[in-house]
């Protein structure tokens, strides 16, 4: 990924107080919407993402605390009553799905959160500072890298509980910083190369600025879309916890759902529980494409070479 | 070459306190799992029908396996059997050798890596390059979005797919729903054995290439785009040399960054390999792991934690060398 | 580029066409290969070919021999079926057992089993511990003495002191292994070291522990030990290990080899039930072990040609226990509102439909097993805790907690809330504790379901008392004391000691029950499980009817745990290829198919 153009770079000169955005940003916008009309299948991407996030705010407030269950209607047929069937319990899965965004969003959000920040500062504090700090945090990225992700957390998940979906994206983000950090740094190092590094240098600013200020504006763009493709990346990684067993099953977790049609329902051996199974992997396949067609337009957005017609 | 050794070197003994770094972890996290390995198989014994007389006549011996001692007194005794490259022996195989067990489990997770990464590999860069050379069109665009779609999807899940269609509900048993490779054929290097070994491969090499092509295509593609608007490309064209030529200059610049990545990902999937090996009855080192927590073998899990980390270490570095060797404008001191 | 191509296509030819030609296809086996899965471990390469390995080679029933094969039988826990042993005779108490060998029984390199053997496995099996051959003087049903008496005759002689009415059942379960292979690991004195071990003298303490400690470094040596060759007394041999399965070949000298119809058997390995059921699906399996199947995959199963279900009674019952430390669950009354509250019918159907039957009453046995031991009117008589809403209201403001919009509140005021933990992969233990939760919920009761991450964390936690309620395996039989014991045994404080069974105090690692010393039974009085179930212990099977009949009661009205679901054992069996299998409820469904052959079933088609 290259980097943006200078453009970006914040002048002094759009300080006064006014009620419309300045030209810069205003600008940005209208570049954004124009990258996604050009191909209608980004503002779908973008339609898709917005509405799982409502859905996740809204979810379980559509639906009482308790699924209703109903042991009459175990795997019931699909009907205007269960339009995706119900599970090994009688629980509606749309409900289920509906639900469940809720903990997947906001553990994939949490861990993707945890590892842009995590992996940007690191990169671009080390990045720039270079010599004693540099070495010390790459040593670290190292040590994060090289522990096996999956087996170290299939141990931490006997060591601790995770009960709710923050703790199981804290955990998740802490452990998947690492190539991030790595990738920011190289940006950084060949960044502060540049001529408005040296000249901020040269005017004295305090290193707090020059990160914040000249160096995150520019890696920026390459962190949003590492954001949003760690967000994928995290629902796989949870959803694939799940499938294993080792998280608590105790959340309406669109992972959850797989294990039970899978193990408990023989969802891939018999067409009963087919329905139980598909719901969720649409919804993650779903949820992918969004993200993937929204990553699409940003890179457009951020790397004008992109723009061809 | 001298400096090339030099830094090999270099590379080594990072490698090798890194190594240590990660083993000393590993050890005491390990030792923070609540459980212990004799309750555990009593428990599951008693689970399996056995009667508890028989349940416990079988696990009494297994308590002489089980460290014992502080904490430190153990990880001491472990540092200094590693130097002597002992891995000690196995709590749920009663005294059966940690190496030996991890060692044998080592080459069927090296072959799913090897294989799955480079159909993966293989397919992605090429399909990343008609993707970028085509980018404006539907067909550039298709792939872009097949590749990233399929890349959000579980390998595990298109693993289970792949299996209810072409190993068993449909009736097409075209694939073996499992398993390393048949009892009958004599390991060895002969053509009947390897090749069975290969048929047993294909879905869950398959399975790991489908959702994972992606990541190479889109790579390629944004490295390809960045090379096209390159000088040198330019002159080529300026200079009247064929098409195929220049198609040439463009792969093999645009290929360069995608290496290390390639070297990277080898040690990756070794950690990840679990999940394709569960559900492919294949017995590699994930699933030994795997097997190992559940059993609080501790030795175990450790030996196997061990290599994992090696591999992904050896990845690496050689990904550091690798880069080095192939672009010559790293090269310089 | 195009001349790289052109090189790496010509070097794969070159490389395929040198595969193809070396090496030898393998012969098809004529007579047939009998394909299963083992399921008490795992196939692994390295383990060594002895059946005390947990991870071993040595497979029962194929090619690892015991002295007989027990039967399944509701009460008796004596009777067994005969393996290497031909038969035995039992002394009036039940303290000396004589063993008469197979006759014709050879070693698969030709050599004849002798009682020499048996008694080179006897003391293996005291470098192993467990069961009858314990070290620790004193210990409750210990082997006093071991004596050949003949070529094909050996007695085994229980210790003076401590009785205990496994004695035999345990004893014959010993494993047969070859003087030939583990004669020369122990050493000459071995049986002098035995002695000094177990001798009970204060005065040889010192000379005692340092015997037992030489013989359990033995142990450790030996459990790792194994031949490089297989010499095996049992139907098969094993000739060849790779990750994915164990290839055995028929063994010729086996004593009733014309019974054995298949020439070789593949035993494959399975990372988890999901892979037997892919197996069987695709008609890959002549014979599976049992596993918990869904009903819709048992519905696909059984419509594959040639598969089918022998179902069999199972000894195991699926329970949801209470730690009786964490308020209100130590009233009685509590226990049986949630009883009266709780339809287990609709427990069973969602977490166990196919392979489980609705435990109507809680007994501490398995319903059948209670039926055989006191007759269906009796055990008629007990209570069933059918679903009864309002009874459980009483008895819920009988205890002191009072009900407020619907939910239900302690005495102190704070909400009757709790949770029922299981282990993550037992999926139907996950399923029935959700359902559960779900009616006490809808009841009135918030409770949820949690789960462990495995099964080792969840046994621990639940031994360190650190759940208020969670699933546990109970009525264990055919031995009533092992049945019980699950209930009033070491998990609820109560340990045997010489002679008698002392009381541990409340909460130490492993009393997580936390029930009360005694308690008081309308008809019984003040009864003390504990010191019943160790009578059991004691008794022979003809004189427990009594104490049986007073424990039933007991459970039934103390309720220390619910029981939800009884196990019913379910095998799927393929008939294409061999046929006369075992029938349903057969004596001998649990033991290893091998076992199956040489009771003269699964004959060639």
């Amino acid at each position: 990924m290259t980097i943006a153009p200078a453009s970006t770079v914040d002048t002094p000169a759009a300080a006064p107080a006014v009620t419309a955005l300045p030209t810069s940003r205003r600008r940005f916008w209208r570049g954004v919407w124009q990258a996604l009309r050009r191909r209608p299948s980004r503002l779908f991407g973008a339609l898709v993402v917005v509405a799982f996030v409502v859905l996740a705010v809204i979810g379980p407030w559509l639906y009482p605390a308790r699924l209703p269950h109903d042991p009459d209607a175990i795997y019931a047929p699909m009907s205007l009553k269960h339009p995706l069937s119900t599970d090994f319990e009688g629980v509606d899965v749309l409900a289920l799905v509906v639900t469940g965004t809720r903990s997947v969003l906001l553990c994939a959000f949490v861990a993707g959160l945890v590892t842009v920040v995590l992996g940007t500062a690191v990169g671009l504090f080390s990045g720039y500072r270079r010599g004693f700090a540099d070495s010390t945090l790459m040593r670290v990225t190292d040590f994060i890298l090289t522990i096996p992700g999956f087996p170290l957390l299939l141990v931490l998940t006997t060591v601790y509980s995770f009960g709710n979906p923050v703790q199981m994206g804290l955990v998740l983000g802490v452990i998947g910083w690492g190539a991030l950090a790595r990738a920011v740094r190289a940006q950084t190092l060949s960044l502060r190369e540049r001529g408005f590094i040296e000249a901020a240098r040269g005017l004295g600013l305090p290193t707090r600025h020059i990160v914040l200020r000249e160096l995150l504006p520019n890696v920026a763009p390459y962190v949003a879309m590492n954001l949003l493709l760690a967000v994928t990346g995290f629902v796989y990684a949870q959803v694939g916890l799940f499938f294993l067993g080792v998280l608590p099953l105790n959340t309406n977790n669109w992972g959850v759902m797989l294990n039970f049609a899978v193990y408990q329902g023989g969802a891939l051996l018999t067409p009963a529980a087919l329905p139980y199974l598909l719901a969720p992997l649409g919804a993650i396949l779903l949820l992918t494409l969004g993200i993937v067609l929204v990553v699409d337009a940003l890179d457009e957005i951020f790397n004008p070479r992109l723009r061809e017609s | 070459m001298t400096t090339l050794l030099r830094r090999l070197a270099g590379h080594l003994a990072r490698g090798l306190v890194m190594i240590w770094v990660v083993t000393t972890f590993t050890f005491f996290l390990v030792q923070a799992m609540p459980g212990d390995p004799v309750s555990a198989q009593y428990e599951l014994l008693l689970q399996q029908g056995m009667s508890p007389d028989q349940a416990e006549a079988q696990t009494a011996v297994t308590y002489g396996f089980v460290p014992t001692g502080s904490v430190w007194s153990q990880y001491t005794h472990y540092l200094w059997q590693l130097l002597h490259l002992d891995l000690g022996v196995s709590v749920k195989a009663q005294g059966v050798k940690v190496s030996d067990q991890v060692l044998s489990a080592m080459p069927w997770t090296v072959v799913l890596v090897f294989s799955g990464i480079l159909i993966s590999f293989l397919v992605g860069v090429t399909l990343g390059v008609v993707a970028a050379l085509r980018r404006s069109s539907a067909t550039g665009h298709a792939l872009s979005l097949s590749g990233s779609l399929l890349h959000g999807v579980p390998p595990f899940a298109i693993g289970l797919i792949l299996i209810s269609l072409l190993a068993s509900a449909s009736g097409m048993q075209i694939f073996p729903s499992g398993g390393s490779v048949d009892a009958e054929y004599v390991p060895g290097f002969n053509g009947w054995y390897i090749s069975n070994v290969a048929w047993h491969a294909i879905l869950p090499a398959l399975a790991y290439a489908l959702s994972t092509y992606g990541g190479w295509l889109l790579a390629m593609k944004s490295s390809v785009v960045s090379v096209l608007g390159d000088d040198f490309l330019l002159a080529a064209e300026l200079r009247g040399l064929s098409p195929f030529t220049r198609f040439r200059y463009l792969a093999r610049n645009a290929i360069l960054p995608l290496f290390t990545v390639l070297a990277l990902s080898f040690g990756l999937m070794f950690g990840g390999s679990v999940f394709i090996e569960r559900i492919f009855n294949y017995q590699g080192l994930g699933v030994l792991l795997f097997n190992s927590i559940g059993a609080r073998d501790y030795s175990l899990m450790n030996g196997a934690f061990l290599l994992i980390t090696i591999a992904v270490i050896l990845a690496n570095i050689l990904a550091d060398l690798l880069y080095t060797v192939i672009d010559p404008r790293v090269r310089r001191a | 580029m195009k001349r790289s191509l052109l090189a790496v296509t010509a070097a794969l030819v070159v490389v395929a066409g040198g595969l193809s030609g070396c090496g030898e296809k393998p012969k098809a086996a004529n007579g047939g290969t009998y394909t299963s899965i083992d399921a008490n471990h795992a196939i692994n390469v390295s383990a060594p070919i002895n059946p005390y390995n947990g991870a071993s080679n040595a497979f029962q029933g194929y090619n690892a021999m015991k002295l007989a094969w027990p039967m399944n039988d509701l009460v008796d826990l004596n009777k067994f079926y005969p393996g290497i042993a031909k038969s035995w005779d039992v002394n009036g108490d039940a303290t000396e057992v004589t063993i008469h060998l197979q006759p014709k029984a050879k070693w698969s390199d030709g050599t004849p089993v002798t009682a020499e053997d048996i008694k080179t496995s006897a003391a293996v099996a005291y470098t192993q511990g467990g069961g009858v051959f314990a070290l620790t003087p004193g210990t409750a049903g210990a082997l006093g003495d071991v004596q050949v008496k003949g070529d094909k005759d050996i007695t085994f002689t229980q210790a003076k002191g401590n009785k205990n009415n496994t004695f035999l059942n345990s004893v014959l379960q010993t494993w047969v292994l070859p003087k030939s292979v583990y004669g020369p690991q122990l050493p000459d004195n071995f049986w002098d070291l035995v002695k000094t071990a177990t001798n009970a003298d204060p005065a040889q303490a010192e000379a005692g522990k340092a015997a037992r400690d030489q013989i359990t470094a033995l142990g450790k040596k030996l459990v790792a030990f194994g031949p490089q060759k297989d010499v095996s007394a049992g139907p098969f041999v094993l000739d060849s290990v790779n990750p994915g399965e164990a290839l055995l070949k028929k063994n010729p000298n086996f004593y009733d080899a014309d019974k054995i119809a298949p020439q070789q058997v593949k035993l494959r390995n399975y990372a988890d039930n999901q892979a037997i059921w892919n197996y069987l699906i695709n008609g890959e399996l002549d014979s599976a072990p049992y596993t918990s199947t869904p009903t819709d995959v048992v519905n696909r199963i059984l419509s594959v040609k040639g598969n089918q279900k022998i179902t069999g009674l199972s000894q195991v019952s699926a329970a949801l226990a209470f730690n009786e430390s964490y308020a209100p669950f130590d009233k009685v009354q509590v226990r049986q509102a949630i009883a009266y509250i709780v339809d287990r019918a609709q427990v069973q159907k969602i977490g166990e439909p196919d392979s489980g039957k609705v435990a109507t009453h809680t007994t501490g046995l398995i319903e059948d097993a209670a039926n055989k031991w006191l007759g269906a009117e009796q055990v008629g008589k007990l209570n069933a805790y059918n679903v009864d809403k309002g009874k459980a209201e009483q008895l819920l403001t009988q205890a002191g907690l009072t009900k407020k919009d619907g939910k239900w509140f302690l005495a102190d005021g704070t909400p009757f809330t709790f949770k029922i933990q299981v282990p993550a992969p037992f999926s139907d233990w996950v399923a029935g504790a959700k359902n559960i939760a779900s009616q006490l919920t809808d009841f009135g009761i918030p409770v949820e379901a949690q789960t462990s991450a495995d099964f080792a964390t969840y046994q621990s936690e639940m031994a360190a008392g650190k759940y208020a309620a969670g699933l546990w395996l109970v009525g264990l039989g055919p031995s009533t004391y092992n049945a019980y014991a699950r209930m009033y045994g070491s998990a609820n404080g109560w340990a045997p000691a010489a002679g008698s069974v002392t009381r541990n105090a409340p909460k130490p690692k492993g009393n997580w029950i936390n029930s009360p010393d005694t308690a008081d039974v309308a008809g019984l009085g003040s009864v003390n499980p504990g010191e019943l179930t160790y009578q059991l212990s004691q008794l022979p099977v003809d004189q427990q009817k009594d104490t049986i009949a007073k424990l039933a009661q007991f459970t039934n009205d103390q309720l220390p745990m619910i029981q939800m679901w009884n196990y019913v054992n379910v095998q799927f069996v393929n008939s294409t290829r061999y046929s006369k299998f075992p029938p349903n409820d057969c004596d001998c469904l649990r033991l290893p198919h091998g076992v199956w052959m040489q009771l003269g079933y699964l004959q060639k088609k």
